[in-house]
């Protein structure tokens, strides 16, 4: 049976969030999804709030949108909801890629069926799995759209690593990596990258052929950094960390939304094998180093420094993000691409004040509420 | 030969000994009470009300004045961490949570308050006797929290309306005592309202200065928790005894101190130390001295009064409770959960009635036994009503026989 792809408007974008839930005397995770969201249930938002899979832990569906600015306002609404929410029950709320210093085995599961079949699938991996990522969603219009996109956003995957890592701290130490969150998700079986189909077709045939061995059931079982998502016509980015605060998510959703344009824009067909040769490399690059990461140009087997290609991409971009309406999103990632400030940075050098880590989360949380805009 | 080397006949008993006897005591009635799958309190208690008797056989006196300095360290200990866990910011944003603990608070004073005086007893003394009935037991709250590893709203809430209750009712303890020796002996009125006003002023800056004291400590020794948790035992050893030294009542520095220790935007000095790992001790310790404090057979006659008494206690904080708690929007299972977790007295209801009853005689005499009687009874009841409160509330780890960590926590949850 052929997968079916529910076509959209191409460009349009939306994120998801996931965000920790804290209490507010020692700023480890606390059970509060049970308590925060029937209370949000009571309001009119524009967009979703839903649980996660342990009750540390809740999930922003932002609406669909064109814009960045619009994108953005919606999740300020949403952001000053749940936080306002939170703060009568006694909790904070913090965006971060992993909570620096909880111990998993103290999660509990949020009790839904998924989630139970998921935990004892996946045993201690599934609460060890309590990390906090943002995905991105852009529409495409055409399935097979959804398949070159997939693989031609790969080379960028490490700049959004840079850009949104947010994760150093992992069960109370320095992981010296940009965000600890990733090694998390490779443990599953499969995680990694799309193989190398070139048409929605023959995409369809692979994922026949997953399910018929009865290793997947749905597109959810697949836990690439890319991926495209049928259901709702898009493709989406699941390799950010969640960034501590709603502007740089939105930014960093309009980067994928303006990479895109100008993908469909200016198609690409080199081979695909080089890309995918040099891809686990570059990723590993960005994930320990960031923005002094070494990327590896798959086709000119040059060598380059992270923030050089980054900020040299987002240049080339400036006409296609003016027209989309995100010029000033890529200028602030330019920003913080030539300054080399990132989430993790900003955590680390919180821990240096006074090298408490609860500090760190309570400085995190105080960063998602309150920071103003830019 | 004169065999002095050895002990003199008859030996004399040692209170290390004994107290080494008491702690293995407890150690294996709590473990043969959850063997009969009961919270381990209970089996620390009744360690305690078998061990009580026998003291008194062996002319041994009150273990609650003989080991009085282990015990107010261990409570010590317990009023710090109930202060760091209060949230007064929290009260101001949530104004059904502060209304919900004034609401508990008066509703269980006035129903112990009227029964006692219709009982015939003189209203200073009902209104002490209420007044520290009004308490909610933060040893048996924090204990159940970490056995059960509850955590979540009622279990926040309950912790902190316990902390509200207390801070209550030692300043309405404290003021009564003044009206109780201006009544008494016609002192001048000065001191009547002095005494109180010393007492209470006296109790906040003695809290405030060991906190600042001892995060200026914190600041110069090495951050690791162990560190801090031998700082902050120090500290609120020296605390009891500068309250002992300075005539103020040990709660109201301790919870003060507990409240500016708190870490907050203003200053992360102090790190949070757990204090479990000898949490466990102090608690045996509190719980079996409590049970030995309480004398089983000279109850008999007021059990009666007594267990009006508590149920007078229990109807009113259950009613504000209910009452005010869904105006926060918890949910109604919610609102029995921490009804039921605010029902327990313990030791600090001892410790403040013992008090009381040194600096007032007569009611030590009067209300004495019947205000023991009902301590007894919520003594035995408070525990399981904690766990079935925080069970009603879905606040507890699933399972509580201490085998979760090894399965899947569906598995537990599937049973």
């Amino acid at each position: 049976m052929p997968l079916e792809f529910r076509r959209s408007d191409a460009l349009t974008f939306g994120i998801e969030l996931e965000l920790m839930v804290l209490n507010t005397h020692s700023y480890d995770l606390a059970r509060g999804a049970a308590d925060i969201l029937p209370r949000l249930a009571k309001q009119e938002l524009p967009g979703e709030v839903k649980p996660e899979i342990t009750e540390s832990m809740i999930e922003i569906n932002s609406r669909v949108q064109r814009r960045y600015d619009a994108l953005l306002e919606d999740l300020i609404v949403l952001r000053d909801a749940i936080v306002g929410t939170a703060d009568k029950l006694n909790l904070a709320i913090a965006g971060g890629g992993s909570h620096p210093f909880h111990r998993w085995n103290d999660r509990r599961i949020f009790p839904t069926e998924r989630f139970r079949h998921v935990s004892e699938l996946y045993g201690y991996l599934a609460k060890q799995f309590t990390v906090f990522g943002q995905h991105i969603h852009v529409g495409v219009a055409q399935p097979d759209d959804a398949v070159y996109l997939t693989h031609r956003l790969a080379p960028f995957i490490p700049h959004f690593i840079a850009l949104s890592a947010a994760s150093p701290f992992y069960q109370g130490e320095d992981t010296s990596f940009e965000t600890s969150r990733l090694h998390a998700v490779s443990a599953f079986p499969l995680s990694g990258h799309m193989p190398e189909v070139r048409t929605w077709d023959e995409f369809s045939a692979f994922f026949d052929e997953m399910a018929g061995y009865g290793i997947v059931k749905s597109m959810k079982d697949f836990y690439w950094d890319i991926r495209p998502k049928p259901e709702y016509g898009t493709i989406e980015i699941r390799i950010c960390d969640t960034p501590l605060t709603v502007d740089l998510a939105v930014q960093l959703a309009a980067y994928a939304q303006t990479l895109a344009a100008d993908l469909l824009l200016n198609r690409r067909d080199e081979p695909l094998e080089p890309l995918y040769r040099v891809y686990g490399y570059n990723r590993f690059q960005a994930c320990r180093f960031g923005f002094e990461g070494t990327l590896v140009y798959p086709y000119s087997r040059k060598q380059v420094r992270l923030r050089e290609d980054l900020l040299a991409t987002l240049e080339r971009l400036r006409p296609t993000a003016n027209d989309l309406g995100a010029g000033s999103a890529l200028l602030a990632l330019e920003r913080m691409a030539e300054n080399q400030v990132n989430g993790s940075r900003w955590m680390r050098e919180c821990y240096e004040r006074n090298h408490s880590l609860a500090d760190v989360v309570r400085m995190q949380s105080e960063r998602w509420g309150t920071v103003p805009r830019t | 030969m004169n065999p002095s080397f050895l002990p003199s006949m008859p030996l004399a008993l040692s209170y290390p000994l004994l107290f080494g006897v008491l702690l293995v005591a407890g150690v294996m009635g709590g473990e043969l009470a959850r063997l009969l799958r009961l919270p381990r309190i209970i089996g620390y208690v009744v360690v305690g009300l078998i061990i009580g008797p026998l003291t008194t056989a062996m002319h041994i006196g009150p273990l609650l004045d003989q080991a009085r300095i282990f015990v107010d360290l261990a409570l010590g200990l317990v009023l710090f961490e109930l202060g760091r866990r209060m949230d007064l910011r929290w009260m101001r944003r949530d104004w059904s949570l502060a209304a919900t603990g004034i609401a508990e608070a008066s509703l269980s004073f006035a129903a112990v308050f009227v029964l006692l005086v219709y009982e015939g007893f003189s209203p200073v003394k009902s209104g002490l006797a209420a007044a520290i009935a009004m308490t909610t037991a933060p040893s048996v709250l924090l204990f159940m929290s970490h056995e059960t590893r509850s955590e979540g709203q009622v279990t926040e809430r309950a912790i902190n309306l316990a902390a509200l209750n207390g801070l209550i009712a030692s300043v309405l303890i404290t003021l009564l005592l003044g009206s109780a020796h201006y009544a008494r002996s016609k002192l001048e009125l000065e001191i009547a309202i002095l005494q109180p006003l010393y007492l209470f002023v006296g109790s906040v800056l003695l809290g405030l200065f060991m906190a600042v004291f001892t995060r200026v400590i914190a600041r110069s020794i090495e951050r690791s928790s162990d560190m801090h948790f031998t700082l902050v035992a120090g500290m609120v050893t020296a605390a009891v005894g500068l309250a002992t030294l300075l005539k103020l009542p040990v709660i109201l520095p301790l919870l003060a101190f507990g409240m500016f220790a708190r870490n907050d935007e203003r200053g992360h000095d102090l790190l949070n130390v757990n204090l479990a790992p000898v949490g466990r001790l102090l608690y045996i310790v509190l719980f079996v001295i409590t049970g030995a404090s309480l004398p089983l057979t000279g109850l008999a006659a007021s059990l009666g009064v007594g267990l009006v008494l508590v149920l007078a206690r229990v109807a009113g904080k259950t009613a504000a409770v209910l009452i005010f708690a869904p105006l926060g929007g918890l949910r109604a299972r919610q609102a029995v959960g921490l009804a039921l977790a605010l029902t327990p007295m313990s030791t600090l209801a001892l410790l403040m009635a013992h008090d009381v009853g040194q600096l007032f005689p007569s009611f030590a005499a009067d209300l004495g036994p019947v205000f023991l009687a009902g301590l007894l009874v919520m003594e035995i009841v408070g525990p399981f009503a904690v766990q079935a409160g925080f069970t009603i509330a879905g606040e507890t780890v699933p399972s509580l026989t201490g085998r979760y960590r090894a399965m899947p926590a569906d598995a537990v949850e599937r049973r």
